[in-house]
């Protein structure tokens, strides 16, 4: 390591401030840029098979329909 | 029938099941390369990169700087052909990658812009200048912002993708000026450090990190712009048979249980 220590590797020289703060917004915008479609990829498929499930709900329903008007009568 | 065949790879190209398909088996391996790089790149360029005789330490922050610049730069000519492939051929899939580079691009912009702030406080002694690169480098980012929201700005898609490739295209004239920025006007921001027509004027310990970084950031940029892509793929054939299948598949287990 070029530095001796933890603490000189904090420190930089003076320079630690300015060289942490780059690389800490830097990683975070990146893990952003990550994440954020990982995450919508997820919701998308989500929303997707609700959807399905849904529709198969309706078809299901309207196919019992008759059978329950029957018998309110 | 012979030329139906040749071109049969191109429709094959521009299909975005097929995209999505290929790409998903690449990205286990391209995710791991690239976590792999960039841990290599920033713990080298660190700790163990000596530090400048003139800037000292503060000199690191050109391992996320420089590759950051370089890809927003990079960036641009993919979203800009992207654009005019769809132009020209009327490809889906093309407006989609198209779409999908704009968000990674202003990302990039603004680290760029951001870190460089950072590094000129201590190094000039001031935050921003209207020096002639960084000033083109906000227009960069502007540009990006500009086909994002374009992508909002009307209901039909097609209109939409449309809008946003001209505005690309017509915005790759900054992209030479961004280049010739540090030679035209000799202001404040250095010229470029490297070139493919000469040796890089750094030290091998101090360079070797950063083509590490730059390699990184290239695998870090296909890597986003595979998963934007496949979500606007998603997103876009939401009501085709194989993203319903797909979507059944993957989370059958939570639409029997319901919610």
């Amino acid at each position: 390591m070029y530095f001796n220590n933890l603490e000189q590797l904090m420190l930089m020289g003076g320079h630690g401030p300015y060289v942490w703060s780059a690389f800490a917004v830097t990683i975070a915008a990146l893990v952003w840029l990550v994440l954020a479609p990982i995450i919508n990829h997820r919701a998308l498929l989500k929303d997707v098979a609700r959807d399905l499930q849904r529709e198969q709900a309706r078809q299901a329903s309207t196919r019992s329909q008759p059978d329950i008007s029957e018998e309110s009568i | 029938m012979k030329v139906f065949s040749n071109w049969q790879w191109f429709h094959r190209l521009g299909s975005p099941r097929w995209f999505y398909q290929t790409t998903g088996r690449w990205l286990p391996w391209l995710s791991v390369a690239t976590l792999l790089v960039l841990i290599i790149g920033l713990v080298w360029g660190l700790a163990y990169a000596p530090a400048d005789a003139k800037q000292g330490n503060s000199f690191r922050i050109i391992y996320i700087h420089v590759p950051a610049s370089f890809l927003a730069l990079a960036g641009y000519y993919i979203m800009a052909i992207a654009g005019a492939v769809g132009l020209i051929w009327r490809m889906k899939l093309s407006f989609m990658v198209m779409k999908a580079a704009a968000p990674i691009g202003a990302v990039l912009t603004f680290i760029a812009l951001f870190t460089g702030a950072v590094w000129g406080k201590p190094t000039w002694g001031t935050y921003w200048v209207w020096d002639a690169r960084i000033t083109s480098m906000l227009i960069l980012l502007f540009l990006y912002a500009g086909v994002m929201s374009l992508q909002y700005a009307y209901h039909s898609v097609d209109a939409a993708s449309k809008a946003g490739a001209i505005l690309a295209l017509v915005g790759t004239v900054n992209i030479p000026i961004i280049y010739k920025s540090v030679d035209w006007w000799y202001t404040l921001h250095q010229p470029a450090t490297i070139k493919l027509t000469s040796a890089p004027s750094m030290h091998p310990d101090m360079f070797q990190p950063l083509l590490v970084m730059i390699l990184g950031f290239y695998l870090f940029y296909a890597l986003v712009l595979i998963l934007n892509t496949r979500s606007e793929i998603l997103r876009r054939e939401r009501k085709t048979g194989w993203v319903r299948e797909l979507a059944q598949s993957k989370s059958g287990f939570d639409a029997r249980a319901g919610d």
